[in-house]
């Protein structure tokens, strides 16, 4: 049986990479800093495997045929997509997958009312690029990525991305392989890419939703964050919170621990995350 | 306008999602735009608006808010993608009030 050793939550806002040098210099230590916080609890705990959660952000889910998740069934990735790698300004990477694990949560939570999708051919953008380039910069922990539809409406709820998250839990640890399991979500904070907001972040929302996983009582962030609030925060961009409460489903009542948060909006992104210590009880 | 206003079935949603994952696609925006955009089937409407880089008329067609800048970086290139760079500004010029940032 598989153990979930970690589960964390973080911003995948390509400016992190792409041109940090255009933040004012305590904006670059704090995102600089704050990865390197989140690099070292995620190697802490030795994972063998990531199972990621993320905005596909059309660039797999053609708008003709839209899944609400697409599990990832290939046990080799490469990314950044052709397109998106000047834009990113991350070098070409190759990353091990886990096929039988991106099959099992197929197979297991279809058991359990998700009827996911799934590829062996998926693009990645900064979705996984950021990420994986500031907390396994030597890519040798295998991914097994599962996009989702967080801007095409209809999105699934936040109910159901709790609920997701919960079943996906119950899978991971009914894998019968005796592998240490992180579960990592990305996207947000507050941003809003080709919308109204497009050139901001919404401070006061982001750290009230981070005040919120803080207390550990995920009955109430579903009441308080709704996707409408999420919206108004930004639109298509902090509606990738939609991941995070994936997480939040595997975590259930414990407490988040913010590592970093710097509204930034030089990037144009509300840039931070959170851990939750999967060895604390509920 | 937002990611609520999207209309799925626009045929400039469908062209810009398959452009950014091919990149003979890419060579033909940037050289037979025409072509492209009948091939896509995108009625007048939308050849006026894309070939003319009028993102305002793009948003309220029902194009996804993903895909406006995405155009702007088409048509300015996709690298060093900073607020005050060439396609981030050609964004902020077609979409903002002027004197927005």
């Amino acid at each position: 049986m598989a153990d979930i050793v970690s589960v964390l939550a973080l911003a995948h806002a390509p400016g992190a990479t792409g041109w940090l040098d255009k933040a004012p210099r305590h904006e670059q230590d704090g995102i600089i800093n704050g990865y390197a916080e989140m690099q070292k609890r995620l190697a802490a705990t030795n994972p063998d495997v990531i199972v990621g959660i993320a905005n596909d952000h059309l660039l797999n889910f053609h708008p003709a045929n839209v899944p609400d998740w697409c599990v990832g069934t290939s046990d080799h990735w490469e990314g950044p997509a052709e397109w998106f790698r000047d834009w990113v300004n991350v070098p070409h990477y190759e990353v091990a997958g886990n096929a039988g694990l991106g099959r099992t949560i197929v197979r297991e939570s279809g058991k359990r009312g998700f009827n996911l999708a799934f590829s062996d051919k998926l693009l990645f953008d900064d979705n996984w690029s950021v990420p994986l380039h500031f907390l396994t910069p030597r890519h040798d922990v295998p991914l097994v990525p599962i996009h989702m539809n967080c801007v095409l409406p209809p999105m699934p709820s936040t109910q159901r991305c709790y609920e997701f998250g919960q079943v996906l839990a119950d899978v991971v640890r009914a894998w019968p392989e005796k592998k240490r399991v992180a579960i990592m979500a990305t996207g947000g904070l507050s941003h809003d890419p080709g919308g109204p907001k497009y050139f901001g972040v919404d401070e006061p929302f982001d750290r009230g939703f981070l005040s919120l996983l803080n207390e550990g009582d995920p009955q109430k962030v579903l009441r308080e964050i709704t996707t409408g609030k999420m919206i108004a925060a930004g639109d298509g961009g902090t509606i990738e919170l939609l991941a995070w409460f994936v997480a939040l489903g595997a975590v259930g009542k414990r407490k988040a621990d913010t590592a970093f948060y710097v509204p930034s909006v030089p990037l144009r992104c509300g840039m931070g995350g959170v851990t939750w210590d999967m060895q604390s009880k509920e | 306008m937002g990611i609520m206003d999207t209309d799925r079935t626009l045929p400039t949603n469908t062209l810009i999602f398959e452009v950014r994952r091919d990149r003979k696609l890419v060579e033909r925006f940037a050289n037979d735009l025409e072509g492209l955009m009948t091939q896509y089937g995108l009625s007048d409407v939308e050849k006026k608006a894309l070939r003319e880089i009028d993102l305002k008329t793009l948003a309220g067609l029902g194009l996804h808010p993903y895909f406006l800048p995405q155009v702007s970086r088409l048509f300015k290139g996709t690298g060093y993608n900073h607020n005050e760079s060439a396609a981030a500004r050609l964004y902020a010029s077609k979409m903002l009030a002027p004197g927005k940032t």
